[in-house]
């Protein structure tokens, strides 16, 4: 048997099945090969539990010594299934049982030891395998779940499913582990240098005129700024509101009018038929077509930015979640439909979480557009914001405050698109795992 | 029918459900334009709690007369029962899908958005016939009947191809159908998996004698699970014999060996060789 074939069957049975592929790996260099005759007696009860076994071929037939309680202490044992098991429990090194092969039959056996120290180097894998044991013993065996009880833990904490929180935490820490974070450092470093060098240092024909990086980190964390904007004055913070709140309302009104729009438009051909042709002739217009119009339409200096904003979202949102659901596999409604869901049932069921993947991808989309037609919305009308700092700071003569206004909206910009896919993976657990589970 | 079968029919009078009759169905696409021409005239009895496999060349018209009894589209004639109830005919083109016929699919179809359990229990919560509890109980005592206990809080993405398939077929029995449909189900298994899942669907089958209508290309697998076989002319569809599998029933991996098993195979290879090379060469002419 190969290592290949080894890690098949590892992962064909019930304890292995969700271990990730190096550690199978490391679990099958472990395995030896071993094949019986019909008749040999593999272990007897009371011998030294040295080794837990994966039936590959054949059959195995597994007696329970009298004295545990079982509701069934005999048991076969086909390819796939796991026996042995007294190996790798934490006090009880003897065997509970006796096998004997039924016909000729081959094995694969693990050091008990050898795999729980593979175990402790990596713990969280080491607790579901043994939690899964526990289960194993206490299902298929019958045994009370003293007997399981006994298989070894290795985190401190009780391991719990991953969700939300966990999970982040779980993924920064991969993250500083790996070497992403200093590449990311590295790539700030030299754009930092380039600029420093460039305008300051050999003071280049075209960059001469632009504020440098002393000059705007000066500006931007100072007490007394000269152009009157920094990290302590509260006009700064107040411009970072105005404009977040924009966003806020903005995207808040495209997701709740685009996504059910996309879904219907999906969902329903004739609705789709009456409302898309409108749709796609509106949506080529560029937003800042629209300005005069939402200028004139709209009161104030508020609400025309907002539509502008609101505009751009809307139409990422709606196209991507109407997409989401026409990828939908159409075994998975027929699948509904032969379950005795209704129609509204299997929307709810299968066209809402069935297009969320695409429609997280749309409001990744929408959000970055919100900021973009946002800027230009404030740059053209309105009061405050981001975009009103950058444009007024250009008229009146204060570069280094286009710089810091610049800064923050990428350091904001990025915030909120991280926390728009935070939302998407913590309503979509089944493909985090999924896709963890391929090594992404 | 084989005569395991008959002996078993007598012995459970009116016992089994699902007898499937097909009468003179024709199926053609588009019939306005290309007017693809899927099944023809294909008349076929299925007895109740029969394993009937439907073997045959690739693009024959299999799939589609399977998604006619499922409900999923139209036939343009002929008419098609369930237990001597009418499922669909010239009144009522399209049958009801409904859950005394439920699908396996080619590539699987458990919502990858709900647990292993939440899938099993789909079909019960949908129909609200129990309560909430009731549900997952029973949920949880049949995937551990199917040895599927530990993936219950799994994602189908998390476990193996061979569980996943496990959990689908749960998924259907939990709602005591008449007929199970399998629309090639094993075909991406490599052929250890296979074996075991072969073995699996069986025991499952001993437990819940229900009809099952199975589309295969696999003559093993075949002649290896079902009471017939009915081997399908290339298209349009049409049953062109029909083989008793007279090995008798439970089977295990042990008829693999049996002289009887390869006659089976040798007499099958023939006939469906003949109808490939039938649909390859109708293939070159259209192509
Ligand atoms: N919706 C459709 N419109 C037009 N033609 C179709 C449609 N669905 C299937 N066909 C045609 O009908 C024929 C039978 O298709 P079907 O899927 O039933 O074959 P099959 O026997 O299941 O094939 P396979 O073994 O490859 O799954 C094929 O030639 C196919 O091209
Ligand atoms: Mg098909």
């Amino acid at each position: 048997m190969d290592q290949n074939q080894t890690v098949a069957l590892l992962k064909r049975s019930m304890p292995f099945q969700t271990v990730p592929g190096e550690m199978l790996d490391a679990i099958a260099k472990l395995a030896r090969y071993e094949s019986y005759a019909r008749g040999d007696v593999i272990y007897h009860q009371g011998d030294f539990a040295d080794d837990v076994y994966i039936v590959s071929s054949g059959t195995v037939q597994h007696t329970l010594g009298i004295g545990f309680q079982a509701t069934h202490p005999e048991k076969i044992l086909h390819s796939g299934d796991v026996f042995g098991w007294a190996a790798v429990l934490d006090n009880q090194r003897s065997r509970l049982a006796k096998t004997v092969c039924m016909e000729r039959t081959e094995l694969i056996r693990i050091n008990g030891e050898e795999l729980i120290n593979l175990f402790r180097a990596s713990p969280e894998t080491g607790d579901i395998v043994m939690s899964r044991f526990a289960t194993m013993i206490n299902k298929e065996y019958t045994l009370p779940e003293e007997v399981a009880g006994h298989v070894p833990h290795f985190t401190q904490v009780p391991v719990t499913m991953a969700t939300g929180l966990t999970l982040t935490m779980f993924r920064l820490s991969q993250w500083l582990k790996s070497p992403k974070p200093y590449l990311m450092f590295t790539g700030f470093g030299i754009l930092l240098a380039t600029w420093y060098f460039t305008v300051e240092v050999w003071k280049l024909p075209r960059f001469a005129d632009m504020p440098g990086l002393t000059v705007v980190m000066k500006e931007w964390f100072s007490k007394d700024p000269v152009y009157g904007l920094s990290i302590y004055t509260p006009e700064y913070y107040q411009h970072i509101w105005v404009s977040v709140r924009r966003i806020l309302i903005a995207f808040f009104l495209a997701t709740v009018l685009g996504v059910p729009l996309g879904l219907f438009l999906g969902w329903s051909k004739t609705f789709r038929e009456y409302v898309f042709p409108v749709f796609e002739t509106l949506r080529p217009i560029p937003i800042l077509a629209w300005v005069p119009l939402a200028i004139l339409m709209f009161q104030g200096s508020e609400t025309p930015v907002i539509f502008l904003t609101f505009l751009a979202s809307f139409y990422a949102t709606a196209l991507n979640t109407m997409l989401g659901v026409e990828t939908i596999d159409e075994s998975y409604s027929r699948a509904a439909a032969c379950l005795g869901a209704s129609k509204w049932q299997t929307f709810k069921e299968v066209i809402v979480p069935g297009a969320m993947p695409f429609m997280f991808t749309g409001l990744q989309i929408s959000i970055g557009v919100a900021w973009f037609s946002l800027v230009a919305g404030e740059m053209v009308s309105g009061e405050f914001g981001l975009g009103y700092v950058i444009n007024t700071s250009y008229t009146m003569v204060r570069y280094p405050t286009i710089v810091i206004g610049m800064i923050t909206l990428g350091i904001v910009g990025y915030t909120s698109s991280a926390l728009v896919r935070m939302a998407g993976d913590y309503m979509m657990q089944w493909r985090v795992r999924e896709l963890a589970l391929g090594g992404r | 029918m084989s005569a395991v079968l008959q002996k078993a029919d007598k012995a459970e009078k009116g016992a089994l459900k699902g007898a499937i009759r097909i009468e003179d169905v024709v199926k053609i696409y588009d019939p306005e334009g290309a007017a693809v021409m899927a099944v023809d005239h294909c008349s076929l009895d299925i007895p109740a709690g029969e394993i009937c496999m439907i073997v045959g060349p690739s693009g024959c018209g299999k799939t589609t007369l399977l998604n006619a009894i499922a409900g999923f589209h139209s036939i343009s004639s002929g008419k098609i029962f369930l237990d001597n109830e009418l499922l669909c005919g010239p009144e009522k083109p399209m049958a009801q899908p409904g859950s005394d016929r439920i699908v396996v699919f080619q590539n699987g179809a458990l919502f990858p958005w709900k647990s292993n359990l939440d899938n099993v229990a789909f079909g019960p919560l949908m129909q609200g016939k129990l309560g909430k509890k009731e549900i997952y109980d029973k949920a949880r005592s049949m995937m551990a009947d199917a040895g599927l206990s530990g993936t219950e809080h799994n994602f189908p993405g998390e476990v193996s191809s061979g569980l996943r398939r496990r959990v689908e077929i749960v998924r259907a029995l939990m709602n005591e159908p008449k007929v199970l449909l399998f629309d090639e189900p094993y075909r991406a298994l490599d052929s250890l998996t296979k074996s075991v899942m072969h073995e699996a669907l069986l025991e499952i089958y001993y437990k819940n004698k229900v009809t099952i209508f199975f589309i295969t290309h696999d003559l093993e697998e075949a002649i290896f699970l079902g009471h017939r076989l009915v081997i399908m002319s290339s298209r349009p569809c049409k049953p062109k014999k029909i083989i008793d599998v007279d090995i008798p029933h439970p089977r295990d991996y042990s008829v693999l060996t049996s002289t009887r098993y390869r006659q089976l195979m040798d007499e099958t290879i023939e006939l469906v060789h003949e109808e490939a090379k039938k649909a390859f060469s109708a293939g070159e002419k259209e192509g």
